[in-house]
Order: structure tokens, then sequence, then C-alpha cells
């Protein structure tokens, strides 16, 4: 990029916004449903709506705010900003729209030009309910054209992009498909630490390597679940956090970098691994909150298919480009490890939000008092956000 | 009948595309201002935003990058196992496709496989579809 960021300006706006209040569906058990099954795909039981309305009471009740406290509003891609404005009663003197890191993102910069001072950020997906397709005929891409555009040759799915993207690492580095098994290990071992989790049987590498191929070399384990949730999360600017029900968690950096050229050719997925738009965010994010890498006590990243962690590992310098594979082996990535990621279980095993549970358990893990899931003196926690290419990045940590 | 296949995307510009594989040409826009590729087709070159373009003849020769087996089927047109590959092309751009006279053991990082042409229809007609082999078959 020619233009660059301000890094001054940028490193004004730590700790000027704060995480005061999250909320979450009952994934698990709304997953399994009163018999204790797991809901079959198309059998309606929710709406975007209804889990959304559930979510955003949650994270009120947490903050201990009431609605009217609530004068902006960020929506997920699903919920249309009008009817969730009707539906909860708001009138916000400003809105938006996008991914949680986005939207957090968003809220700080509207907070801090004065626009609104209390934002709502509110997701909820009733994609288990209502079948979702996220690969073959029905796939529209959602501004995506690399998802859609290769139909005629037989490619679709995010899945089968993730696939191409392993294979090409493997091809450099020599990764194993033993060595990708680790992170749906790990991330299903924090899920049976965590009682809302959709999945909670234990999964061994052998299980793993057991599993059927999806898009080769990408098992069915690699995969993130497809099951109805909903999160909100209440962002406030600092000054008014601070005596409020919960301990504020302070924003304290972010940033934000796409890599689009040449997305549809998949360029920057298999000749970059995204790096250049990882090492941009790095950039911003790590002088803003005044940290590097090494200061990370519990790390989160988009994880619809697990190979995004090799990704972000590497791309955000926790280890070289191409030791991914060897970095998460041995419980490194698992609570107790050098490097917990993903402590909720992810979406490949707590909830599949799209991004957004991610941001609670961060905000948990700060928190503090999770038991056996609590990563033992949490300060800085960073979640990554990379979906093909659409990079950002959240350090959360306790304030001063 | 043609070989039913998953709909194309179809606009303006792909129809120029799809429109000379009815010749089993494979072309791509290259700017008429700065000479880059570009893929998928468009109104602009996105190094330049020059708006002129021809659609250059490509040699059809390119080195495989990756791949990915489906052992799922997606589509009713293609029950699995199906194998998509991706190859640099040597014109520059990337491009995906799916091999043809090669097994997927066989297939190597960098291995060069050379355009083929197979039949295709959708609901927009009947077309020729780029695919790639070995050279030597």
């Amino acid at each position: 990029m020619a233009v660059r960021f301000d890094r001054e300006r940028l490193g004004s706006l730590k700790d000027t916004v704060a995480i005061v209040g999250v909320g979450e569906t009952d994934y698990g058990a709304d997953y399994r449903g009163a018999g204790g099954q797991a809901a079959k795909k198309g059998e309606a039981r929710y709406d975007h709506y209804t889990l959304a309305s559930q979510a955003l009471k949650r994270a009120l009740d947490d903050a201990g705010l009431a609605k009217d406290d609530i004068d902006g509003l960020c929506t997920g891609p699903t919920l249309s900003g009008e009817r969730a404005c009707e539906l909860w009663g708001l009138n916000p003197r400003w809105s938006g729209s996008g991914d949680a890191a986005q939207c957090i993102i968003e809220a700080a910069m509207a907070i801090n030009c004065g626009l609104c001072t209390t934002v709502a950020l509110v997701y909820g997906n009733a994609q288990r309910s209502m079948n979702t397709a996220y690969g073959g005929a029905r796939v529209t891409g959602g501004g995506i054209t690399s998802y859609f555009y290769y139909a005629p040759w037989g490619l679709t799915s995010q899945g089968a992009l993730y696939a191409l993207f392993f294979q090409r690492h493997k091809l450099l580095y020599g990764t194993t498909e033993e060595q990708l098994g680790a992170i749906a290990v790990a991330f299903r071992k924090h899920a049976c630490m965590n009682p809302n989790a959709v999945m909670q049987k234990p999964l061994t590498i052998d299980d793993y390597m057991n599993a059927p191929y999806v898009a080769e070399p990408l098992r069915l384990f690699d995969y993130c679940l497809i099951n109805d949730g909903g999160v909100a999360i209440i962002v406030r600017r600092a000054d008014m956090a601070k005596d409020l029900k919960q301990k504020p968690i302070m924003v304290s950096g972010f940033g934000w970098s796409e890599e689009n050229v040449d997305a549809t050719q998949l360029r920057p997925r298999l000749k970059d691994f995204y790096h250049t738009a990882h090492r941009d965010v790095a950039a911003q994010v790590y002088p803003m909150a005044g940290v590097t890498p090494r200061d990370i006590d519990v790390f989160a990243t988009y994880d619809s298919f697990s190979v995004h962690l090799l990704a972000s590992l590497e791309g955000f310098g926790f280890c070289k480009e191409g030791e991914g594979g060897a970095f998460v082996q041995n419980g490194r990535i698992e609570i107790g490890g050098e490097l917990p990621c993903n402590t909720s279980g992810g979406m490949l095993s707590e909830s599949y939000m799209q991004s957004w549970n991610h941001q609670p358990e961060l905000v948990r893990q700060l928190r503090g008092g999770l038991g056996a899931r609590q990563v033992q003196g949490a300060e800085v926690a960073q979640y990554v956000h990379d979906v093909a290419g659409k990079c950002k990045s959240i350090i959360y940590t306790k304030g001063s | 009948m043609a070989t039913a296949r998953p709909i194309r995307s179809m606009d303006p510009y792909a129809e120029q595309f799809w429109a000379f594989t009815q010749k089993k040409e494979l072309r791509l826009q290259k700017c008429s201002a700065c000479g880059k590729f570009r893929w998928p087709p468009g109104p602009t070159c996105d190094k330049c935003l020059s708006d002129e373009a021809e659609w250059a003849p490509i040699a059809g020769r390119g080195k495989v990058l990756s791949w990915t087996t489906f052992r799922r089927k997606y589509f009713e047109e293609y029950p699995a196992p199906h194998t998509v590959i991706v190859l640099e092309l040597d014109e520059g751009p990337l491009f995906v496709s799916y091999p043809v006279d090669i097994d997927v053991g066989s297939l190597r990082e960098s291995m060069v496989l050379t355009l083929r042409w197979t039949d295709g229809q959708d609901r927009f007609g009947e077309y020729n579809l780029p695919v790639f082999g070995p050279p030597s078959v």
C-alpha cells in the first residue's frame, strides 16, 4: 500500500472503548434439542431474530444496562438493521454492520467521533434450522466471487478453497495431515471444558485421521459446525464503563487490512497465504496495544476451517512461515500450553458464529474465574479475523 | 447433447470469454495500456484502470500450484471423487480447472499441464470447457 496508516492517531484510541457486556445463546442445548439429539438441518426451530434477541437481553443483563442505554447498533450479516431496531425499540444515532471484529472497530470509531457512547453489536444465525448452504448449487458467495465462479469446473465451497490452501502448504513446507489434526483435537479438548459448547465428546488424533475426507486433504473435523445461535457484545466509551456490573475489558488495539487483488484467481490465498494482510494488521495492532506476539496470553482465530490457525500463527509472527504445522504440536495451543488458542472450542467445536463467539470467550478469559478452562494469569488476549484475506485483529486487555 | 455442467456466472465480459470457447479458443483480457492479463474478465485493468483491452490468445500451458479432491458430491454434475486443480498460466494469471488423462496420485507441484477441451452446457447454452492434461498425451 502506498498510503500508510497513521500510527499516532491509531495509538491515541488505545483503551478508549471497553467491552462491558456479552451474551450468547445456549449453543449445546439448542443443538441437541429437548430430546438430546441434534436437530436435522432444515427442521426450523429458530429464526435469526429470535436468537439475536435472546443474546442481546443476556448481554444487557451481563452489563447491568437497560436497552435505553444503547445509542448505537451494529448487526451481523443475517440481520436487517431496520428490523432489528424495530424489534428492540431502538432509534440509534449510529448503526453499522459486518463481522464481529469489523463491528468492534467501527463502534470504536463511532464512539470516538462522538456519534454515540454505547453500542450493541448483535448477531443471530439460524443456519441449522434454515439449512443454509455453504457449497454446491445454492451458494451465492456473499460478495466473494471465488465461492461460486468456478462451478462449471466443479469447484465450490469455502472448505475446498481451504483444502487448496492446505495442499499448497503441504507441497511447499511438507506440513502433514497429522500435524493439522492437532488443531481440531486441541479445540475439541477446550470444548469439552465448556458446558455451552455443541461438541462434548473428546476427539483423539486417531479419531481425526479415521474420519472421512470432505475436500481432500481436509477431513470432517477440519470443518466448522453448522448450528443455530446468537451473540451480543456491548461496547461502551471507556470513561463510562468503570462502575458497571462487570469489570470492563479494554479494546487496546485493532488493525484492518484486506488482500483483494486477484482474489478470485486465488493468488493471495495460494501464493501468499494472505500473509501480506496479516503483516499489515500486525503492524497496526501490536504497536497500538503496546504489546508483541510474545505478550499474548490467549489467542483466538476465525476457524471455519482448522487451516486458518496455521495461516494466522505464521502471518502474525508467532512462528516462521511454513512452521505452523510444527508449532501446533505437543499441546502448545492447548490451555496450559504456551499459546492457548480458541479456548471455547472455537467454530470447530463450540459454535459456528462466524467470528462472534470468539469475542465473549476472550472477554471471559480476561475477566477470570472460568475454572478448568481458565488460562492462568491471562492479561492480554488477541483475536485474528481472516475471511478470504479480509483481515482484522483486536487486542483486549484488562486496562490500567 | 453436450455435457451438463453447473451454471456459469454470466455478465457481458464472461459472455465474450465463453463465446471464444465455442471456437475452442482460450482468450483472456490483456490491458492495451500496460499489458497486464486479467481473469476473471471485467471492465477495467486492476493495475492501471484503463478500460481498453484486447482478448489475447493464451498459449494453454500452466504449472500446477495446488489441487483438491471432493470426496462428497456437491453438484449433481460432478459425482465424487472429483479433483480440481489450480494452475499458474505462462501468461501470469492463476486458472482453476480440472485434470484429464492423469491420476491424482501423479500430480506434482509445478508440473506442466497443457490445454484440452471438453464440451459443456447450461441454461445459457453450449460451450467448451478448458481443462488440462499432460503435454505428452
